[in-house]
């Protein structure tokens, strides 16, 4: 009997719809085809009326990595804003935007570190870029044309803040309206990809995608980014498409922890009727009902911390927190919460703040506070894109984290040369990620001075040093432990530089020349290298024009464990000199000879049959 | 007195000032292209603008029209390499470069010096020299910046006089200065001028002012003379006539090429190096001709 009050209503709201359906159907008589076309395409959200918006970014603003040059526009994030150059073409083109890295092989190496406990089983990003467009809409559609490799993208969210205007915004909402897993298409060939969009209940012209190259075989290329949209709210919602069941998991995970926990505390204070009885689980031991925990997630254990006072307990108990991983998080994680988080984080070790804290949300203060906390305990700290982080910040880090040994600085291209003086102090270092920041050269060398444990050392892109021959003769004089070594566009280290490395390093595994330009093989550099360095397992020397097939030889000749060869783009190496590297080195399974003139699809093709278990990279243009 | 001095001059500024800026107007350049490729492939564009081995781009911007010619050296075709690759993709990387607006109209080496690097940029090993002119009309100063590495070059033209010109650079008789990208087996062997070798030129241009630019194709077979006959043809700044007197030119220089008995300046100045050589010089020709127009958007 209930129900029968609701009753006019329903056939008021039914009638509505009906008379929707019918001014659709004549507007889309009346001849506006594309108007309705895109109105079912954007699943039927948005009544044709309103105005539509199409645009292409404007403007790239923030990115984790990419393969192109920093005061270049080949390769670059930066290619990702305006129209499209490439599409609906498919190949490897300099006009478009391409990440640092690709699949997993990667993964393998030793320089890569281990991965979080606790990671949130729905997080698969691993790259971001931040794309601003010129007018705020309510997306109905978003096409991310794909030139190459495509399958990347595994994330779109929108932001409520405007980048554009004049006024501070209040609050910073980022909103997922998109998701996936990572997946693996199997031609390179290009696409537009056209994801089913959530709406979002405000205004956007700042979209970041996140991508996952995990899957695919090469590089991923994206040429543009159109985003769809109404200027108006819309009004109706004909929503067509079933609910994707993980959409909603996802959006849970991502929003609510915050709430959760701050929820938590006021449950805590509150205090809860007091029992002295668990049942069960009383006859559990401490430990196993730690160990059971220990394989959830952390928005999960926050959730479980409300459920009862022993759960509470157990979900508080510092040991659980060794790991503490806040990535995932990145669109909530403020003050607040690392201030709720800080009785638990006593026993922090692994402690991942990276893609956090940008646009206000983590303040200095805040930082210091949770290390005064944490540092004694600190072994690692990630801190990839972390655009809050300012001189005192890295002083902070400096200060209160003597066991630190693991620091990724990774394209906090924003943070000054000055801030990198601190590092110094962190004697213990063993991994060190400067990617794309600003280190200068007395910073770094001092770094190198004072830390003779380091073992992997990744010094890509950074374009403010002067003279890496230099920085490579210390690296061969301090650091004798050295395992990896990342140069990737490095401008200007020669065969001296190289010299010294090779004598002084002599546990180098992986190194990464690539598009080091001044290296030149008649110099004997590489046969120096090959010579020297008998335990390489990585070598990189991507767009070295010079590399030639005496080279390739004595690298079968003297490096049996060599597992990755990246010699892209020579005109020197033949087809013989390859055979013999591939006969010689068992462990190689990655060869990439794109843009190798000598070595044709024809002679990759003999190559394949002859070494399956060696995954040869040919790229092309069309 | 030194004061009064002082102050009738900039009284005299103030007033020669305001005279000259009276033009608020923007410029802008309306620009047609023709060519031919040495092996008569008439006036067919291979894949954008290419003729032959010369390749040029006619970009615009909000700030500025810019336009350039470049003529891909043929030698490196004995090493197995497209000449034109190298000259065209120069081109297509200026005309991005324009396009994107990662420029300053004053400054067209600047362009020139970026689209080198980006070259060395790309994964494909490129290999190849060529020779370049840019031309930069910054549409509200009207001031035209230009920059000219090797035997390309440009013509300004105003009331049938040629009032501006580049100046052609050589290193020795046929072998002009030329940006390229040698073999690391080759490097020293091969000329190879840094960008910044690039003559440069500012030059103040009004309504009606033609322009032409062109690779050597032209100029070895066509003396001002000639050109300027041409040009006189022209009457009103539509396009299609503009169209219309570069083919014209374009055609009758490269009609001449092909005349064993004339007397080009080539062979005019291959005398004067004392060879004896007759005739026209059979190479590609591209010829980009231009008028200063107001500009609308």
């Amino acid at each position: 009997m209930s129900f029968m009050p609701w009753f006019p209503m329903l056939t008021v709201l039914s009638m509505f719809y009906y008379i929707c359906l019918r001014r659709r159907a004549r507007l889309a008589s009346r001849g506006e085809m594309i108007n309705s076309r895109q109105a079912i395409e954007s699943n039927s959200r948005a009544l044709p009326m309103s105005t539509k918006a199409v645009q292409y970014a404007k403007e790239v603003l923030d990115f984790s990595s990419h393969y192109g040059s920093e005061n270049s526009m080949s390769y670059t994030m930066w290619n990702l804003a305006g129209s499209p150059n490439v599409y609906p073409s498919s190949g490897d083109f300099t006009q478009t935007a391409v990440f640092r890295t690709y699949g997993n092989l990667w993964s393998n190496c030793s320089s890569t570190p281990a991965p979080f406990k606790r990671t949130s089983v729905n997080f698969f990003s691993q790259d971001y870029v931040e794309l601003a467009f010129e007018e705020p809409v309510y997306p109905t559609a978003v096409h991310i044309l794909e030139t190459y490799h495509p399958g990347s993208v595994v994330k779109i969210l929108a932001c409520s803040a405007n980048p554009y205007s004049q006024s501070a915004p209040a609050e910073i909402r980022w909103e997922t309206i998109w998701s996936g897993e990572p997946t693996r298409v199997n031609s390179p060939q290009s696409r537009q990809f056209t994801p089913c969009l959530k709406e979002i209940s405000f205004p956007t012209n700042l979209l970041r995608l996140e991508t996952n190259s995990s899957l695919l075989d090469y590089y991923t290329e994206l040429d543009a980014v159109e985003l769809h949209g109404v200027k108006e709210k819309p009004v109706l919602f004909l929503k067509t498409a079933a609910i994707d069941m993980s959409d909603l998991d996802d959006d849970y995970d991502d929003k609510d922890s915050c709430e959760l926990d701050s929820l938590t505390n006021q449950l805590s204070n509150t205090g809860i009727r007091e029992w002295t009885n668990n049942g069960y689980f009383d006859k559990l031991p401490y430990e196993l009902i730690q160990f059971i925990i220990s394989h959830l997630a952390l928005p999960d254990l926050c959730r479980l911390a409300q459920t009862c006072k022993l759960m509470y307990q157990h979900c508080c108990d510092p040991l659980q927190y060794t790991h503490l991983s806040l990535q995932p998080y990145w669109t909530n994680v403020n003050d607040n919460s690392l201030e709720y988080l800080l009785p638990r984080c006593s026993l922090v070790q692994w402690l991942n703040l990276s893609w956090t804290g940008n646009r206000g949300l983590i303040s200095t203060s805040g930082f210091s506070r949770l290390l005064k906390v944490c540092g004694s305990e600190l072994v690692r700290l990630e801190l990839a894109c972390g655009h809050f982080l300012n001189e005192a910040c890295l002083e902070v880090i400096a200060e209160m984290c003597p066991n630190l040994q693991e620091l990724n600085l990774s394209s906090c291209d924003k943070l000054p040369p000055q801030a990198f003086s601190h590092i110094c102090k962190l004697s213990g270092l063993k991994r060190l990620v400067l990617y794309r920041t600003k280190i200068e050269q007395t910073a770094l060398l001092s770094i190198l001075n004072f830390c003779p444990e380091i073992q992997h050392l990744n010094l890509g892109s950074c374009v403010l040093i002067e003279d890496y021959d230099l920085v490579a003769s210390v690296l061969g004089a301090k650091c004798k432990k050295l395992r990896s070594l990342d140069l990737w566009r490095c401008k200007n280290i020669t065969e001296r530089g190289i010299a010294e490395l090779a004598s002084g390093c002599l546990l180098l595994e992986e190194l990464d020349l690539g598009w080091c330009p001044t290296l030149q093989s008649s110099t004997g550099c590489f046969v120096n290298l090959a010579s020297k360095l008998p335990n390489l397992r990585k070598l990189f020397l991507t767009a070295n024009r010079s590399v030639c097939d005496s080279d390739i030889e004595e690298l079968a000749r003297n490096c049996q464990h060599l597992q990755q060869l990246d010699i892209l783009g020579t005109r020197m190496v033949s087809p013989a000199a390859l055979c013999k590297l591939l006969e010689c080195c068992k462990e190689l399974f990655l060869l990439d000879v794109s843009f190798c003139s000598q070595i044709d699809s024809r002679v990759v093709q003999e190559l394949v049959t002859r070494f399956p278990s060696v995954s040869i990279k040919k790229s092309f243009t069309q | 007195m030194f004061s009064v001095l002082s102050c009738g001059r900039l009284v005299a500024r103030a007033v020669l000032g305001g005279l000259s800026q009276t033009d608020s107007r923007d410029y802008s350049l309306v620009t047609a292209s023709c060519g031919f490729g040495k092996d008569a492939r008439k006036g067919i564009l291979k894949k954008g603008m290419c003729y032959g081995d010369d390749a040029c781009f006619i970009a615009r911007h909000r700030t500025a029209d810019v336009l350039g010619v470049a003529d891909g050296v043929g030698g490196w075709r004995d090493y197995g390499v497209d000449p034109s690759q190298f000259s065209e993709t120069l081109m297509r990387t200026c005309e991005r470069l324009v396009k994107e607006g990662r420029f300053v109209p004053t400054s067209p080496v600047g362009i020139l010096t970026s689209s080198y690097c980006e070259l060395l940029q790309n994964k494909v090993p490129l290999l190849g020299s060529s020779t370049a002119c840019l031309v930069v009309l910054d549409r509200t100063s009207h001031r035209l910046h230009t920059a000219n590495l090797g035997d390309s070059g440009f013509l300004v033209v105003r009331a049938g006089e040629v009032v501006h010109r580049s100046d052609e650079q050589q290193h020795y008789f046929n072998t002009p200065f030329q940006l390229s990208i040698a073999p690391p087996e080759a490097e020293g062997a091969v000329l190879s001028d840094s960008p910044d070798a690039a003559d440069s030129s500012s030059f103040d241009v009004q309504l009606g002012d033609i322009i032409l630019t062109a690779t050597d194709g032209l100029f070895d077979n066509m003396p001002d003379y000639m050109i300027l006959q041409e040009l006189k043809k022209l009457k009103n700044a539509n396009y299609e006539s503009i169209q219309q007197t570069a083919r014209s030119i374009a055609e009758q220089a490269h009609d001449l090429a092909y005349d064993p008995n004339y007397m080009s300046p080539f062979a005019q100045f291959a005398c004067d190096y004392g060879l004896n050589v007759r005739g026209g010089k059979p190479d590609d020709i591209t010829v980009l001709l231009s008028i200063v127009a107001e500009y609308t958007d």
